[in-house]
């Protein structure tokens, strides 16, 4: 009895093997999320019945909903998806390449990157330079970032290139002096930038709109499915280095190709939502106790996870204190973490 | 069929012809995001910052949409008789884009310093109309005059502005106050203190033609203190302080700055030239009603009326 399917190229040379189990447990996970975006879809200021939503989304033109719909929820809502997705899968790429369970983008440095590119450009460039830049720039601060910190993790002459657990030291540390400089700038700034750059830093989806999702989708579309193509060397890298050697792995390239992978999609998923804390931690613990320890099941199950979370962090800053309409960030932490701390104390038994 | 000039075509040539007209009347405002066009002065406002709230009533204006206030929620009080009934879109930094939508508003104004990026999604509810900042209360009368066709009401309020900051002038240099004054404007937060250089008080007081200390006038919003070590910074012949009174942690820090022993050395404290002033009409409001309150409290601290 076969206990997995199996997708390969016709050459061979892309192979990708998903335990049966799990193809159904993530399949359960869509359905649940596709489930949740109709609901956001529903919920707002003004409810619209579900049978109205979907007859919006087959002919928009003719529908008196259209606005709504298509113009304020469904961009904000697939926005929330991919970010979630995208810190979701950073993190589980995270704490399996550094073979630590509290590893994440916002931990490690990645995230506080960006954070800083985002607040220094909201301190001098905002109001002479368009927001749509805003991105861009936090994108490449996290790649900096990043950068800096594989750099300073990096022992020459080593065959491994970093040792993970340098890589988390340096990253921590480098995280901690950002927002310092963060914070120093924040001081010295108008009071404008503070409250734009707190909301920021909370992270929000608000206003989302179609050139935002795509702007991001080639960055999800493209960095997960080469991270599932590398997963089997993720699941060899989550052993000791001599071991996954042992077994033919090119150990320092994996590292780096998948490290590559985990900051473009934190990095991204940051640079349209702001800071966003929590979900590229909580997601993959979420994930593994569903979706199971295999490194496929690990990279879909946290990447639905995180998708989940956010949207419905976002549902709940939409109408949880309506009219007022809440960062999505608040209700990540706010929601997420006694969820989390739950799951945890469950276990314990 | 031959075309004949029936009466109805009359009516409707003559119809067309009066649209026509109506057509030339068509409002265009340029603003901080680019340039707004509106068939007719508005009617349905949505205003999403405080200065704005506030302009619409000074202008007689009750617009259909407001947002919260950021203290004495959900507005403040010298607003709430005048906007009672109104529907509230959230807050000034996220304001509910639905909630805007289904008030099917003419015009809304907004700060692109707060809403720059939902510029495009708010044209598509109406035409929009932003200023740079939120605090220049006279350009923000103006704006919403110009999209509201209140321009007479606007000009009539600078009129009275002007006139009643001559009468200070007037009275304060005949009065047996030193004249002019340095003036410096304190703020007190729970876990540091502010001095507000160009700020909209600061602006009005230089107005009112009291000076700023040399340290004082740089062209920014003003400093945040956290150490009181710098209380010698405050320096002034007069203050002007403000503060979240109904917050005790402020008042607790207020109270720990000012009972410090470098306190009792600025100039202001040992003439007793200290003054606590309501922090809605000298720093929340941002509007001309604000701005006509708050140099209430100045003639009334002087003894002026």
């Amino acid at each position: 009895m076969t206990t997995h399917y199996l997708f390969r190229s016709t050459s061979e040379a892309l192979a990708l093997a998903v335990h049966r189990q799990t193809f159904k447990r993530c399949l359960v996970l869509l359905g649940l999320t596709l489930g949740l975006l109709l609901l956001y879809l529903c919920l707002g200021s003004t409810r619209i019945p579900p049978m109205d939503v979907i007859a919006t989304l087959i002919s928009p033109d003719t529908s008196e909903h259209r606005f709504v719909i298509q113009t304020l929820r469904l961009p904000r809502g697939l926005l929330a998806l991919l970010v979630g997705a995208g810190l979701g899968v950073s993190g589980a790429l995270l704490q399996q390449l550094v073979r630590n369970p509290l590893a994440s983008p916002d931990i490690i440095g990645i995230s506080d990157g960006a954070a800083l590119g985002a607040v220094l450009f909201l301190a001098w460039l905002a109001g002479t330079v368009s927001l749509t830049w805003l991105p861009p720039v936090a994108i490449a601060s996290a790649a900096i970032t990043a950068t800096v910190i594989y750099g300073l993790a990096w022992t020459p002459g080593s065959t491994t290139a970093v040792a993970p657990i340098r890589l988390v030291l340096v990253g921590i540390a480098l995280a901690a002096a950002l927002k310092a400089v963060a914070t120093l700038v924040l001081v010295m700034s108008p009071l404008s930038t503070t409250v734009q750059a707190y909301i920021w830093l909370t992270g929000t989806v608000y206003g989302a709109q179609w050139q935002d999702v795509t702007r991001l989708l080639p960055w999800t579309l493209t960095l997960i499915p080469v991270a599932m193509l590398a997963a089997r060397a993720l699941t060899l890298l989550g052993m000791n280095d001599e071991q996954s050697r042992g077994l033919g792995l090119a150990v320092g390239r994996y590292r780096l190709l998948l490290l590559a992978c985990s900051v473009g999609l934190a990095g991204s998923a940051v640079a349209f939502a702001g800071g966003m804390a929590f979900v590229g931690l909580m997601a993959p613990h979420l994930a593994r106790r569903y979706t199971g320890q295999t490194s496929t099941g690990l990279i879909l199950g946290a990447g639905l996870t995180g998708a989940c979370l956010v949207l419905m962090a976002d549902l709940l800053g939409r109408v949880a204190f309506l009219p007022q309409d809440l960062p999505a960030g608040i209700f990540v932490s706010g929601v997420g973490a006694p969820f989390f701390i739950y799951l945890l104390y469950r276990r314990r038994s | 069929m031959a075309h004949r000039f029936t009466p109805t075509a009359l009516l409707g040539l003559i119809l067309s012809a009066s649209l026509s007209f109506a057509n030339a009347e068509t409002l265009t405002i340029s603003h901080a995001m680019g340039t707004a066009e509106l068939d007719a002065p508005a009617q349905r406002v949505v205003t999403l910052y405080q200065g704005a709230n506030d302009a619409a009533v000074a202008l007689g204006i009750t617009p259909v949409g407001v947002v919260d206030s950021w203290v004495e929620q959900p507005m403040y009080h010298y607003l709430r008789e005048d906007l009672a009934g109104v529907t509230h879109v959230g807050l000034e930094t996220q304001p509910n884009l639905e909630a805007i939508a289904a008030l099917n508003p003419d015009v809304i104004i907004g700060a692109k310093m707060r809403h720059e990026k939902i510029y495009d999604q708010l044209a598509q509810i109406a035409p929009t109309v932003m200023h740079e900042t939120v605090f220049q209360f006279k350009e923000t009368l103006d704006l919403v005059a110009e999209a509201t066709g209140k321009t007479d009401a606007a000009a009539e309020w600078h009129d009275q502005w002007d006139a009643r900051i001559q009468s200070f002038q007037t009275q304060v240099s005949e009065s047996d106050v030193a004249w002019p004054q340095e003036v410096a404007l304190l703020n007190f937060r729970n876990d540091h203190a502010r001095i507000y250089y160009s700020s909209f008080a600061g602006n009005i007081l230089n107005e009112l033609g009291f000076e700023r200390p040399a340290g004082h006038q740089e062209d920014i919003w003003g400093v945040k203190l956290t150490s009181k070590e710098s209380i010698p910074s405050m320096n002034a012949d007069v203050f002007f302080m403000f503060m979240t009174e109904t917050d005790p942690t402020v008042m607790e820090n207020f109270n720990s700055w000012t009972s410090h022993p470098l306190w009792n050395t600025l100039t202001a404290v040992q003439n007793d030239q200290v003054y606590r002033v309501n922090e809605v009409d000298w720093n929340m409001g941002g509007g001309p009603i604000a701005a006509e309150r708050m140099i209430d409290s100045v003639f009334e601290h002087y003894g002026l009326d």
